[in-house]
């Protein structure tokens, strides 16, 4: 009530300064605007770094060993598999690459006309054992049997309408199959056919925030007696990833002396490697989100102490007819509490502007609305503090200001 | 009159530090920001071939069939195979050249020299010379080298530096992708940023290791990737493993022309193959060719990234809410001195005048923001040096950048004080001359 009863005042006295107020209710508003998108874009990027791909992460390392053609190499498929599975630490290993690697959507076609698209979905080839590799969750159907899987001269480079046994993930099976019946269906890529024995709950091949980053097949194939380079894929005892993966490159390299061991990689470092551009981003945006709440700051406690300079003398006398310090302080503070509000409202349709022209043009996602509400918080509380100076002062302003000079 | 009003701009900075350092701080942390983005931008669009820019062409032609969903009209940025090698021998510009890059197993031809992967682009003879690629030892190899498929290489400095020690390499020997090759030329520090020539995988890479025939290059014995492949139809890897698919393109193409005349020649050129090869069946589409200069083709291709260009968006945002901040502060500024503007108008001086002194106040508060704001793009340009993207490291203070910072200060504490300065003069001389 007694707030209540203060407010009145304030606002005549705000309306004969309506050119200070608008400004800095402009201001306000402009700095909601864009500190509300600013951090959604920020809070976004981090989110997308911590999403987990539903591969065992911090037990997988991955082995680039280009195979040189024309060059002799002792190594086979196979056998590169048994020496990496023997390496200490290494619980498994199979032939293929994982998530972040130079992973691209193909089309998937419901026929073998392969006309019209019905998905854009990530198709994961690997050898033998690469499910178990990469640690998927199976919750419905089955994993490959050893007496599945094609043989990898039967597919490589051919064109084939037979159905490759595959494993699909959930989100790709509810988007195609939403009666829930994806188990046993076939589906065809450009150059394959696939038939769904099992799903698995999250594979995700990259973490681009698009609704289809999910949207994945995995398939094997057996690998045997050939010379073969590429991507290794190792996953290790539980956190003993650094030292089996050293392990197992150094014995994949003596196997394959024909063989350029190029990168070895943990999927820690593949995954920083992937965000790094956009966390670095993320931080000049964080620069910027500072710049703006100190130049809002300033700008709100120059104001403030101008008009307390201005104010000394009626400031001094509302204290020479009893009023406490502490109800000059909350004077202030109501005072600003109401500007920055008057702001804040205005700065949800700023917010919502800008955020329609990121969207427009940099594919920005929807603002949602708890975003505005802890932008008017965070505006709400910088504006008491940039106006805790000044109004201090101002209640530090001796009664005797009023007797004087008039 | 002018340096009256310096005199009196700067006499009431004294009398307010207050106000006028924030007005100064809040213009100076604009400028830092928005200049620290144009310093960048500035960086990302420059020309990456000042003086031959106006030579090099980018020739395209559209190999695609017609009953493509939601393709665009514009043809594919590479070429195919195909018209990789019939627009190469098809002459008509005075230099050519067909490239792309990969890596290839490598070592120095000695018993100790280990294999790694090393970047390469394959080429022809006259990408040295149309680019104007300085060379340290030795030189380019010959269109005889080209054609004879001779199996010759060019080395980078850093490359030169690892495998020779940064000696004279010139006539020893390497084996690439288990041939050997011989040295006939060590090229200088070169590396354009845009990197025009070849955009695929980001537009601000760096220049490759070494340089080979591109015909010796292609009849390697290797499936190591041709560069990015893209491919119609419903297999979009069609080209993985085979880089003459005829649905895949993946070969850059430059030409150099020298003089309008060719210019047109040569479009006109690329239209007749075009129709030729329609003819023939080999194009479905009625002639759809381009030949876009340097410039014309970074501008077509948006080589900025899209952060920088959000950024700089978001950074002009915030010299905005910086001048909003500036025309609250100067209102009230200049609303203390009412009395001081009182007194002047009752001796005489006109609104004009007062308008004048008030903007002169406004320019000297953008000077000194602009200063303080220098050092601030600076920290700025430093922390984008830091970021761990391939644009980065070209993030530079150009030393235009320095007028364009002061000048942009000043601007924006003029346009922020015109408001006020109007204000001030408005204001009615007795009433202010009776309350002193």
């Amino acid at each position: 009530m007694r707030i209540l009863r203060q407010i009145r005042p304030i606002l005549s006295a705000l309306r004969s300064h309506k050119t200070a107020v608008t400004l800095l209710m402009l201001e306000i508003a402009l700095t909601m605007a864009v500190l509300g998108n600013l951090v959604f874009i920020v809070y976004g990027t981090m989110q997308r770094s911590h999403m987990a791909t539903g591969v065992a992460e911090s037990q997988i390392g991955w082995i680039q060993s280009i195979g040189v053609l024309g060059q002799d190499n002792p190594g086979t498929g196979a056998e590169n598999i048994a020496v990496l599975r023997n390496a200490p630490g290494v619980l498994d290993a199979a032939y293929g690459s994982p998530p972040f690697v130079g992973k691209e959507t193909n089309p998937i076609f419901p026929d073998a006309a392969r006309s019209r698209p019905v998905a854009h979905a990530y198709v994961v080839q690997g050898s033998q054992h690469m499910s178990t590799t990469l640690g998927l969750r199976i919750v419905q159907g089955r994993d490959f049997n050893d007496g599945d899987l094609p043989d990898l001269m039967d597919v490589f480079m051919k064109k084939t309408d037979t159905p490759l046994p595959a494993l699909m993930t959930q989100a790709l099976a509810q988007r195609l199959y939403p009666d829930g019946k994806a188990l046993e269906r076939i589906l065809y890529d450009g150059r394959y056919a696939y038939r769904v024995i099992g799903i698995i709950d999250h594979l995700r091949s990259e973490v681009t925030g698009r609704a289809n980053d999910d949207d994945a097949l995995l398939t094997e194939y057996r690998i045997g007696a050939q010379d073969l380079g590429g991507g290794y894929l190792i996953r290790s005892r539980p956190g003993q990833l650094p030292q089996a993966l050293k392990a197992a490159a150094a014995a994949l390299q003596k196997a394959n002396p024909g063989h350029v061991e190029n990168k070895v990689h943990t999927m820690a470092e593949l995954r920083e490697n992937y965000f790094k551009s956009d966390l670095a981003a993320g931080r000049m945006l964080v620069a910027i989100i500072a710049i703006l709440l100190v130049v809002t700051a300033l700008g709100v406690s120059g104001l403030a102490s101008f008009w307390v300079q201005q104010r000394r003398r009626q400031i001094g006398m509302r204290r020479a007819l009893g009023a406490t310090r502490g109800d000059i302080l909350n004077y202030f503070q109501a005072e600003n509490f109401l500007i920055v509000s008057g702001g804040v409202l205005l700065g949800v349709f700023f917010a919502y502007a800008l955020n329609l022209f990121l969207m427009h043009r940099f594919e920005l996602a929807h603002l949602p609305a708890h975003y505005l509400l802890a932008g008017a918080l965070a505006l709400w509380l910088l504006g008491q503090l940039a106006v805790l100076g000044p109004a201090l002062r101002a209640a530090a302003v001796p009664p005797a200001v009023a007797t004087r000079s008039v | 009159m002018l340096a009256y009003y310096f005199d009196l701009a700067l006499r009431s900075f004294r009398q307010h530090k207050t106000l006028a350092g924030l007005m100064m701080l809040a213009i100076a942390l604009g400028i830092g920001t928005s200049v620290t983005m144009l310093a960048v931008l500035h960086n990302l669009s420059g020309n990456p071939m000042p003086g031959r820019s106006g030579l090099l062409f980018h020739p395209q032609v559209d190999p695609r069939p017609t009953d493509l969903s939601a393709a665009s009209d514009e043809p594919p940025d590479d070429l195919t195979y195909i018209d990789a090698v019939n627009l190469y021998r098809m002459g008509a510009a005075p230099r050519r050249a067909v490239m792309s890059s990969n890596h290839l197993p490598t070592r120095a031809d000695a018993p100790d020299s280990p294999l790694a992967m090393y970047t390469d682009r394959a080429t022809t003879a006259d990408f040295f010379a149309m680019f104007g690629v300085p060379f340290l030892y030795g030189s380019a190899w010959s269109a005889q080298d080209d054609a004879n498929q001779a199996r010759v290489v060019v080395l980078s400095r850093a490359m030169n530096q690892k495998l020779f020690g940064g000696e004279n390499s010139v006539g020893r020997n390497l084996v690439i992708a288990t041939k050997t090759f011989r040295v006939v030329g060590v090229i200088d520090e070169w590396n354009p940023q845009p990197r025009f020539y070849d955009i695929n995988s980001g537009a601000f890479e760096q220049s490759e290791q070494m340089y080979l025939p591109f015909f010796t290059w292609l009849d390697l014995p290797q499936d190591y990737g041709y560069g990015p492949v893209n491919c119609w139809g419903n297999d979009p890897h069609a080209g993985e493993h085979n880089p003459k698919t005829p649905q895949c393109t993946w070969a850059q193409f430059w030409v150099e022309l020298d003089t309008p005349a060719q210019v047109a020649g040569y479009r006109a050129a690329l239209e007749q193959y075009s129709a030729q090869q329609r003819q023939l069946g080999r194009f479905q589409r009625a002639p759809n060719a381009r030949l876009r200069g340097l410039i014309d083709w970074l501008d077509y291709k948006h080589v900025i990234p899209v952060t920088v260009r959000m950024q700089t968006w978001i950074a002009f945002g915030v010299l905005l809410i910086c001048m909003v901040n500036t025309v609250g502060l100067m209102v009230a500024k200049f609303l203390r001195k009412s009395g001081e503007i009182g007194v002047r108008r009752a001796l005489g001086a006109s609104r004009r005048a007062v308008f004048v002194q008030c903007l002169v106040e406004a320019g000297v508060v953008g000077v000194a923001g602009g200063l303080l704001g220098l050092p601030l793009a600076w920290l700025g340009l430093w922390m984008v040096r830091q970021q761990p993207v391939s644009f980065a490291a070209s993030a530079h203070f150009d030393p235009s950048m320095l007028g364009i910072a002061l000048g942009l200060a000043v601007l924006s504490a003029l346009l922020a004080g015109v408001w006020p300065a109007l204000r001030a003069s408005r204001v009615a001389p007795a009433l202010q001359v009776k309350s002193l």
